[in-house]
C-alpha cells in the first residue's frame, strides 16, 4: 500500500518536473539570450523547430527558433525538424536532473536503451542537444565565471602543458604571461624525507621546462594555422597532382569547404574500396589533456568512422620493452621498473648511483618538468658518489659532477659484461639472493668467463671496443661490487639512448641483470636516479592521458583498467583491424606491404606476434590523415616521408595541425588546431598514466588542474574535438561521436568520475584552476619497490599488474617470467627462437651493423648520437619562431637563420678544417643535414651529437632528395630494426661524415 | 633603505634556459612603460645563460654563467647618460624609456654588453629587475621564480648587511672593475680559474690498476701548496687554480711504491695529465 502511494507520488513529481521544465524552457532560453551577447549569438546560430515529447505523445513542447528568439507551444505537432523523444516522464527527470547536477549514469544508460533519442538533420540535432547543456553551464561559458581575478584586472587561469602545469594571466582576451604554480597557504604541505640526519622537503610550487615557459610564443606564433587550408593545385573532382605535395602552396578555403572535401573523401575511399582505406596516424605526443588528447578525442573519432590504426613501437624504450622484459617481466612499463618509494630509500641506503645513459635533467623523466632537479641537488648535498656512463657529457653529469665515463655508442654492454665479469671473479655479487631469486646465471656465466666462445668478457677485453680503459671500468666493477648502488639505466627507469642503439635490447638486458647480481630490490639497491618514485599519495585517483578520457575504447587504450566504472560513456569500437607498423608507413604506401613484431604491454609472450599489412580483407590506404607533422624530425631515415606522400597511391592527405610545419607541408587539405589555451580540458601534472603507471611519482606533489578555456581559438582554429565533431556531423555521426555533449561538458564528467569530485566542488575548482593532493603520512607511504620480491613475499606494491594469467604459480608471488624469478636466462626467448644469435637467451654483446669497424665506417667515421632533445619536447616547442629558438643551446643564429646545433670535438673539427659557428653538411647516404657547429668538450673524438626532433622540414631543393636546412638529423638513422624480431628503432647507430656547407640557404627574417 | 640584490650560484644553474625564456614571455609583446618598451622577439637577451667549460674528456667541467644587467651601484651606463639613466632608492637602475629612444650611445655605455639595442623599436634596453611586477607586490622578478633551484635568487637587504653576505659567502662580481655591482655570483671559480686533473694507477698480477686514496700534491718551488686523494678512479682534480699561475710540480704517493711526479703549467686551459704510474719501490 505505502509501496503505491510513493509510486503514485514519484510519477505525478515526474509528470509536474516535465510540464515545468518543458512549459519554462523556451522562456528561459529567452531570458538568458538577453542576459549574455554571446549566447544570442547561439541562439541565432540556427532556424529550426524542435519537439520534446514522451514517446506516447501523452505530454509534449513544441519550440521554434526565429532569429534567436524562441517561441513555444504546448502539445505534440508533427512538424519539428527535430526531435528530443524521452521514453516516459521518470527517464526525463532523471536524465534532466543528472545533467544539472554532472552525474551522467541515467543520461547513457537512457541512450544506450534507446529511451532518449535525439532525431533530425546532424548539425541542428546536435546544436539543439549542446544548447541544452550550454544553459546549465551558463555562468561559466557566457559569464566568464571560472579563474581567479587579480588586482590588476588580469585574470589567471591554469593550464597543463608537457613541460608542466601552468598559471595563465590574460588580460582584454590576451595572453599576458605563464609562471609555473605558486601554491598559496590553502594548499597541502609536501612530504619531508629524512635521510643521513637531514630533512629534505619540497619547495611548495611546481616547476616548467623551457618548452614549457615558452608556450605564449607559441600560441602567438606566425606558423599557427588561423584557417582551414587546400593545397593550390588540389582539385577534388579533378587533377590531384600528388607530386606536387610538399611542393606547391595553399589557398584559404572555408570551413564548409573544408569538411566538404574530408567528409566527403572519407566516405568515397571507403565505400569504394572498403575498409582500412582511411589511414590515422599522429605522433607520439599531443597539447596535454584528458578530452582532448589523441587518446581520447581522436581515438574516439576513428573508431566512429573505421581507421586503419598505427602499430607503434615503442620508441622511447625500445631495448627495455624487446629485452629487459624477457629477464623480469615489468611489461606495464615496456620494461622500466617499478617506481614505488625509491626516492627514499635511494637517499638513505644508497652508497653509490650508476646513471647509464640516463640524463633526467634533459628529459625530464617524461613530462617530469624539472621536479627530479631538486631531488638531484638534495643528492648533491648528501654527498653520494655518482658515476655517469654516456658518450656525452650530458646535462645531469655536468649538473651532478662525478666521474664521466664515455663509452663509444652501442658499446655499453661489452662494459657492462665486463663488469659482471669483474664480479663473477671476485664472488661480489648477492650469492644468497641469486641462490634464492634468481636462476640462470650460471648460464650467462659460461658465456661472461669465455667458455662458451673462448673470451673472456674481461674490462681489457672490452677496451678497444668501447674505448674505455680497463683500469676504469675495473675500478668502477669493484666499487660497484663494495656499494649499495642505484642504478639509473635511461631517464626513468627505462628509456635511454643506449636502448635505441643496434641491439640496444642487450644493453637494456644487461642493466637488469646486473641489479639482479646485486640483490635488486633490497634496501639501497634498485633502479632510479631520483626521477621517479617520491612519496605521494598513491591512492588518490585521478587519470592520465592514456586511461582514454572520454573514448569509451576498451582495447586501444587503458580505459578498460580504470574509466570504465567510473566515467559512463558509451563504448567505441574500431572495426578495421588493419595496422601499418610505424618504422614501415612508407613501406607499406609505397610498395604495398609491410610487416613487424607487435609489441604488447600486457604480456611478455605477446610480442612474439607480427603485425602484417594489408590485413586480409582490407584495402591499402588511400586517404592518410595526419595530426601534426612530427614524422620528419622523429623517425628514423625520414626523407623516406617525403616519397611517400608524394606518391598517387594516397589520393587524398589530410593534416590537422596546430602549425605549419613538418608533414603539414605535403597535406592536401590543412585543417587548423587550436592549442589548449584555447580549449577546455582536464589533467594532472606529469600523469599520463596507462605504459607508465604511476608516472606521476616524477612529481615533488601530485597537482590536479583545470585546463581553462583561456582566450578563444585564433582566427578560424577549433579544437580537435569541435573539427571531429565537424565531420562527424557531415558522416551522421554526431551522437556517436560526443553522446552529443561538448568538449566542456566531457571535462565536467570526466571531473565527476575522479576522486577530485570528493575533496572539491566543480565551482571551486573552476574558479582556483588546481588542487594538490596532500601527501599520506610517513606510516601510510608506498611499500618500497620490489623490496616484497627481495624479501620473497606476496607483491604488496600498489598495482594491478601483471595480469593474472601472467603468473604461472600462484597469483600475485614472484615476477611475470614464467618462473617467477629472475631469469638469467630467459624462458621465453628459449621458446620463442632459442637461436636468434641477435637475441640470444642470455644477455650478450653483439657488434652494431653501424659502428668502428663497419662496412659503413670505411666512409664515415663519425658516430652520430640523437638523443631526446632537451628544450623542445620532441618537436613541440622547437621552431614556429617561438622564444625556444633564442636558446643559444637549441639553435644557433648564423647569418639570418636558427640552425639546429650538431655538436663535435675541437679536434675533430680541426681535422676537418671546421670551425665554431660553421654552416655545415652533416651527411651520409641517406641523406644530408645543415646544421650549425658548436665544438665541445663534452664529447670525445670521433663521436658526435645532435639532438632528435626538429618540428619543421626544409628541404633546400627538391622535397627527399636534397639537403635539409632546419636539423631533421633523423634523416641521417637507420631504419634497420634494433633486432631483427623486434620492431624497435636503433637511432643512435648512425655513422656520419661532416663538411661546411657553402651553398644557398633560406634565411630567417625572409621566412616570417 | 633595503636594496635589491641578485645572487647567481654557479653550482645551482643546471642550464635550463628558464630565466631568458621566462624574461622574453614577460617582455616580449608586453610594454610596461614607464618601466621599459617591449623586448625584441629574437637578437635581443636581457638575461642569458652562457655555457663555459673547462678541461678536456673524461675531466670536462661546465657551468653556466648568467649574464645580466649588473644593476651597479656606481654604473657606468649612468656616468656616461646621467640622463637616460635611473638608479632607484632600491638600487635598481632602469633606463628612461624616452630618452633611451635613438639613443645607440647608452649601448656603449655598459662595458659589460649588458644594454641592448631594439632595432624594431629603435631604442637601448636591458633588464628592469621586472621593477613593475615587484612595484606591484610580486616577490620575485620572473627570471628568479622561474629557476627550479633558485640558482637566481634575490635578497633584499641593507648595504652593510649585503657586504656581510658577500664576505661569508665568498660572492664575487662577474666582472673586475669599481662599479659595485648589486648581482653576484656564487662558485665563481668555475668561470674563472683553472683546474689539475690526472690519474694514478699500478700494476698488479699483470692487471692494470687504479691507485685509490693515493695522495697528490700541488707544489710550487717545491713547496707544497695542497694535497688531495685521488678517488677509486685513482683519479684527482684540483681545482681553483688561477689562470696563468705558472709551472707546478704534481707528486703522487702511495705506501710501497716510488713517487711519482710531474710538471704542468697552467695558462689558460685546464690541463689534463697523462696516467702516472706507480712502480714498487
Amino acid at each position: 500500500m505505502v509501496n503505491k502511494i510513493t509510486e503514485a507520488a514519484v510519477e505525478f513529481f515526474d509528470k509536474t518536473f516535465l510540464k515545468g521544465t518543458l512549459f519554462t524552457l523556451d522562456k528561459l532560453l529567452n531570458t538568458l539570450a538577453k542576459a549574455a551577447p554571446a549566447f544570442k549569438k547561439e541562439l541565432e546560430a540556427q532556424d529550426t523547430t524542435v519537439q520534446l515529447k514522451i514517446r506516447d505523445n501523452s505530454q509534449g513542447r513544441f519550440l521554434t527558433f526565429r532569429n534567436g528568439e524562441v517561441t513555444g507551444k504546448t502539445g505534440v505537432f508533427d512538424t519539428a525538424e527535430v526531435e528530443m523523444i524521452f521514453e516516459d516522464e521518470n527517464i526525463a527527470r532523471k536524465v534532466m536532473m543528472g545533467q544539472m547536477l554532472g552525474d551522467t549514469v541515467d543520461f547513457v544508460n537512457a541512450a544506450k536503451n534507446t529511451s532518449l533519442v535525439l532525431n533530425g538533420p546532424d548539425d541542428k540535432a546536435m546544436w539543439f542537444s549542446s544548447l541544452l547543456l550550454k544553459v546549465f553551464a551558463f555562468d561559466v561559458l557566457y559569464l566568464g565565471n571560472y579563474g581567479v581575478t587579480m588586482e590588476n584586472g588580469e585574470k589567471r587561469y591554469v593550464t597543463g602543458t608537457n613541460g608542466g602545469p601552468l598559471f595563465v594571466y590574460v588580460k582584454d582576451g590576451k595572453i599576458v604571461r605563464v609562471t609555473p604554480i605558486e601554491f598559496d597557504e590553502e594548499d597541502a604541505d609536501p612530504w619531508t624525507i629524512t635521510a643521513h640526519g637531514k630533512k629534505f622537503t619540497p619547495p611548495k610550487r611546481t616547476t616548467a621546462t623551457a618548452y614549457g615557459m615558452g608556450w605564449k610564443s607559441l600560441v602567438y606564433s606566425p606558423d599557427r594555422l588561423l584557417y582551414p587550408m587546400k593545397r593550390v593545385d588540389f582539385d577534388v573532382n579533378g587533377d590531384r597532382h600528388p607530386e606536387n605535395r610538399g611542393v606547391s602552396g595553399y589557398e584559404r578555403i572555408s570551413w564548409d569547404e573544408a569538411l566538404d572535401i574530408v567528409g566527403g573523401e572519407i566516405a568515397r575511399v571507403r565505400q569504394t574500396y572498403g575498409p582500412g582505406a582511411v589511414y590515422h596516424s599522429r605522433g607520439s605526443h599531443h597539447n596535454w589533456g584528458t578530452v582532448g588528447y589523441f587518446t581520447s578525442a581522436s581515438n574516439r573519432f576513428f573508431n566512429c568512422i573505421g581507421a586503419t590504426g598505427m602499430a607503434a613501437n615503442p620508441d622511447s624504450w625500445e631495448g627495455f620493452a624487446w629485452g629487459a622484459v624477457h629477464h623480469y617481466g615489468n611489461t606495464v612499463r615496456r620494461g622500466g621498473a617499478e617506481p614505488y618509494s625509491t626516492v627514499e630509500d635511494c637517499m638513505k641506503n644508497a652508497e653509490m648511483i650508476v646513471f647509464w645513459s640516463s640524463d633526467p635533467e634533459s628529459t625530464s623523466g617524461v613530462y617530469g618538468a624539472q621536479e627530479g632537479t631538486i631531488r638531484r641537488d638534495w643528492v648533491k648535498q648528501l654527498n653520494i658518489p655518482v658515476v655517469h656512463i654516456d658518450p656525452y657529457l650530458n646535462s645531469t653529469a655536468s649538473f651532478m659532477g662525478g666521474r664521466w665515463i664515455a663509452p663509444r655508442p652501442a658499446t655499453d654492454t661489452a662494459m657492462a659484461l665486463a663488469i659482471a665479469y669483474v664480479w663473477l671473479q671476485n664472488g661480489t655479487y648477492d650469492k644468497d639472493y641469486v641462490a634464492k631469486r634468481t636462476q640462470g646465471l650460471e648460464k650467462w656465466a659460461e658465456y661472461i668467463n669465455g667458455e662458451t666462445d673462448g673470451i673472456p668478457k674481461t674490462p681489457e677485453w672490452q677496451a678497444p671496443i668501447t674505448g674505455v680503459e680497463a683500469r676504469v671500468v675495473r675500478a668502477l666493477a669493484e666499487e660497484w661490487g663494495k656499494r649499495k648502488t642505484y642504478l639509473a639505466c635511461g631517464g626513468l627507469h627505462s628509456f635511454g639512448s643506449a636502448c635505441r642503439t643496434a641491439y640496444g635490447t642487450e644493453w637494456a638486458r644487461a642493466m637488469v641483470c646486473l641489479v639482479a647480481m646485486q640483490g635488486m630490490g633490497k634496501e639501497g639497491v634498485n633502479f632510479g636516479g631520483l626521477q621517479y618514485g617520491t612519496p605521494l599519495d598513491t591512492h588518490f585517483w585521478f587519470p592520465g592521458y592514456a586511461e582514454g578520457g572520454f573514448s569509451g575504447d576498451y582495447m586501444g587504450n587503458a580505459s578498460g583498467v580504470q574509466m570504465y566504472n567510473r566515467m559512463p560513456q558509451s563504448p567505441s569500437v574500431n572495426s578495421e583491424y588493419q595496422r601499418i607498423p610505424r618504422l614501415r608507413i612508407p613501406e607499406a604506401i609505397l610498395e604495398g606491404h609491410a610487416e613487424a613484431f607487435d609489441m604488447d604491454n600486457s604480456t611478455i609472450h605477446g610480442q612474439f606476434r607480427k603485425v602484417r599489412y594489408p590485413a586480409p580483407g582490407h584495402s591499402p590506404v588511400k586517404l592518410f590523415y595526419k595530426y601534426g607533422g612530427s614524422y620528419f624530425g622523429t623517425q628514423p631515415e625520414s626523407n623516406r616521408y617525403a616519397d611517400m606522400y608524394r606518391s598517387d597511391k594516397l589520393e587524398c592527405v589530410v593534416n590537422q595541425s596546430v602549425w605549419m610545419e613538418g608533414e603539414a607541408r605535403f597535406a592536401d587539405i590543412i585543417l587548423p588546431a587550436c592549442t589548449t589555451f584555447e580549449r577546455w580540458d582536464i589533467g594532472e601534472f606529469a600523469n599520463c598514466g596507462g605504459y607508465i603507471e604511476k608516472s606521476y611519482l616524477q612529481n615533488n606533489h601530485r597537482v590536479v588542474f583545470m585546463q581553462h578555456k583561456c582566450i578563444e581559438p585564433l582566427g578560424q582554429s577549433k579544437s580537435d574535438f569541435d573539427i571531429f565533431q565537424a565531420i562527424a556531423n557531415r558522416l551522421g555521426l554526431w551522437q556517436v561521436f560526443s553522446e552529443g555533449n561538448t568538449e566542456y561538458d566531457w571535462v565536467r564528467r570526466c571531473f565527476a568520475a575522479t576522486d577530485m569530485s570528493k575533496v572539491i566542488s566543480w565551482r571551486q575548482f573552476l574558479k582556483k584552476g588546481y588542487y594538490v593532493v596532500p601527501p599520506l603520512p610517513e606510516n601510510r607511504r608506498d611499500p618500497l619497490a620490489l623490496n616484497w620480491f627481495a624479501r620473497g613475499v606476496k607483491k604488496d606494491t600498489p598495482e594491478l599488474t601483471p595480469l593474472p594469467s601472467e603468473y604461472y604459480g600462484r597469483y600475485g608471488e614472484g615476477l611475470q617470467t614464467p618462473s617467477g624469478k629472475f631469469e638469467f636466462e630467459a624462458q621465453s626467448l628459449k621458446r620463442f627462437d632459442p637461436d636468434d644469435k641477435e637475441r640470444l637467451p642470455i644477455c650478450t654483446y653483439i657488434p652494431s651493423w653501424e659502428g668502428v669497424g663497419s662496412e659503413p665506417y670505411e666512409k664515415y667515421k663519425l658516430q652520430l648520437i640523437s638523443p631526446h632533445s632537451k628544450f623542445s619536447f620532441h618537436t613541440m616547442g622547437d621552431g614556429k619562431d617561438s622564444f625556444i629558438n633564442d636558446i643559444e643551446q637549441h639553435r644557433m643564429l648564423i647569418d639570418g637563420y636558427f640552425y639546429w646545433i650538431f655538436r663535435m670535438n675541437p679536434k675533430d673539427a680541426s681535422a676537418r678544417g671546421l670551425k665554431q659557428g660553421d654552416i655545415v653538411e652533416v651527411y651520409n647516404d641517406r641523406g644530408s643535414v645543415l646544421c650549425g657547429l658548436d665544438l665541445t668538450e663534452r664529447l670525445p673524438m670521433g663521436i658526435v651529437h645532435s639532438y632528435e626532433s626538429c618540428s619543421d622540414y626544409r628541404p633546400v631543393g627538391e622535397p627527399g632528395k636534397s639537403p635539409e636546412q632546419n636539423g631533421c638529423i633523423n634523416i641521417l638513422t637507420p631504419k634497420r630494426f634494433i633486432t631483427k624480431n623486434a620492431h624497435g628503432l636503433a637511432v643512435n647507430s648512425c655513422l656520419v661524415e661532416v663538411r661546411k656547407w657553402e651553398g644557398e640557404c633560406l634565411k630567417w627574417k625572409k621566412c616570417i | 633603505m633595503e636594496k635589491v640584490h641578485l645572487v647567481v650560484d654557479l653550482n645551482k644553474c643546471v642550464g635550463c634556459f628558464n630565466c631568458m625564456v621566462a624574461c622574453k614571455d614577460e617582455h616580449v609583446g608586453n610594454s610596461w612603460l614607464p618601466y621599459t618598451e617591449k623586448q625584441q622577439k629574437h637578437e635581443e637577451k636581457w638575461i642569458n645563460p652562457v655555457k663555459h667549460e673547462r678541461g678536456t674528456p673524461p675531466f670536462t667541467d661546465l657551468c653556466y654563467v648568467t649574464e645580466m644587467c649588473q644593476h651597479c651601484a656606481e654604473a657606468p651606463c649612468e656616468k656616461t647618460c646621467p640622463d637616460a639613466v635611473h638608479r632607484r632608492p632600491d638600487g635598481i637602475v632602469l633606463l628612461d624609456p624616452e630618452k633611451a629612444k635613438g639613443n645607440p650611445e647608452l649601448v656603449k655605455a655598459c662595458p659589460f654588453g649588458m644594454i641592448s639595442w631594439n632595432e624594431e623599436l629603435e631604442t637601448a634596453q636591458k633588464c628592469t629587475m621586472c621593477a613593475h611586477l615587484l612595484d606591484a607586490g610580486w616577490k620575485e622578478p620572473r627570471c628568479v621564480q622561474a629557476c627550479p633551484l633558485r640558482a637566481l635568487s634575490i635578497v633584499r637587504c641593507e648595504d652593510s648587511e649585503f657586504d656581510k653576505l658577500v664576505e661569508d659567502q665568498k660572492l664575487k662580481p662577474l666582472y673586475d672593475g669599481n662599479h659595485q655591482p648589486r648581482v653576484l655570483y656564487r662558485n665563481l671559480y668555475r668561470y674563472t680559474t683553472c683546474f689539475i686533473s690526472g690519474a694514478l694507477a699500478y700494476k698488479k698480477d699483470g692487471v692494470e690498476k687504479a691507485a685509490a686514496d693515493a695522495a697528490v700534491r700541488l707544489k710550487l718551488d717545491g713547496e707544497i701548496l695542497k694535497e688531495v686523494h685521488t678517488d677509486f678512479f685513482g683519479e684527482f682534480k684540483i681545482d681553483r687554480i688561477p689562470k696563468n699561475s705558472g709551472t707546478f710540480e704534481i707528486e703522487g704517493l702511495m705506501p710501497g711504491y716510488r713517487p711519482v711526479c710531474c710538471e704542468v703549467t697552467v695558462k689558460d686551459e685546464s690541463p689534463c695529465l697523462n696516467v702516472m704510474y706507480f712502480e714498487a719501490s
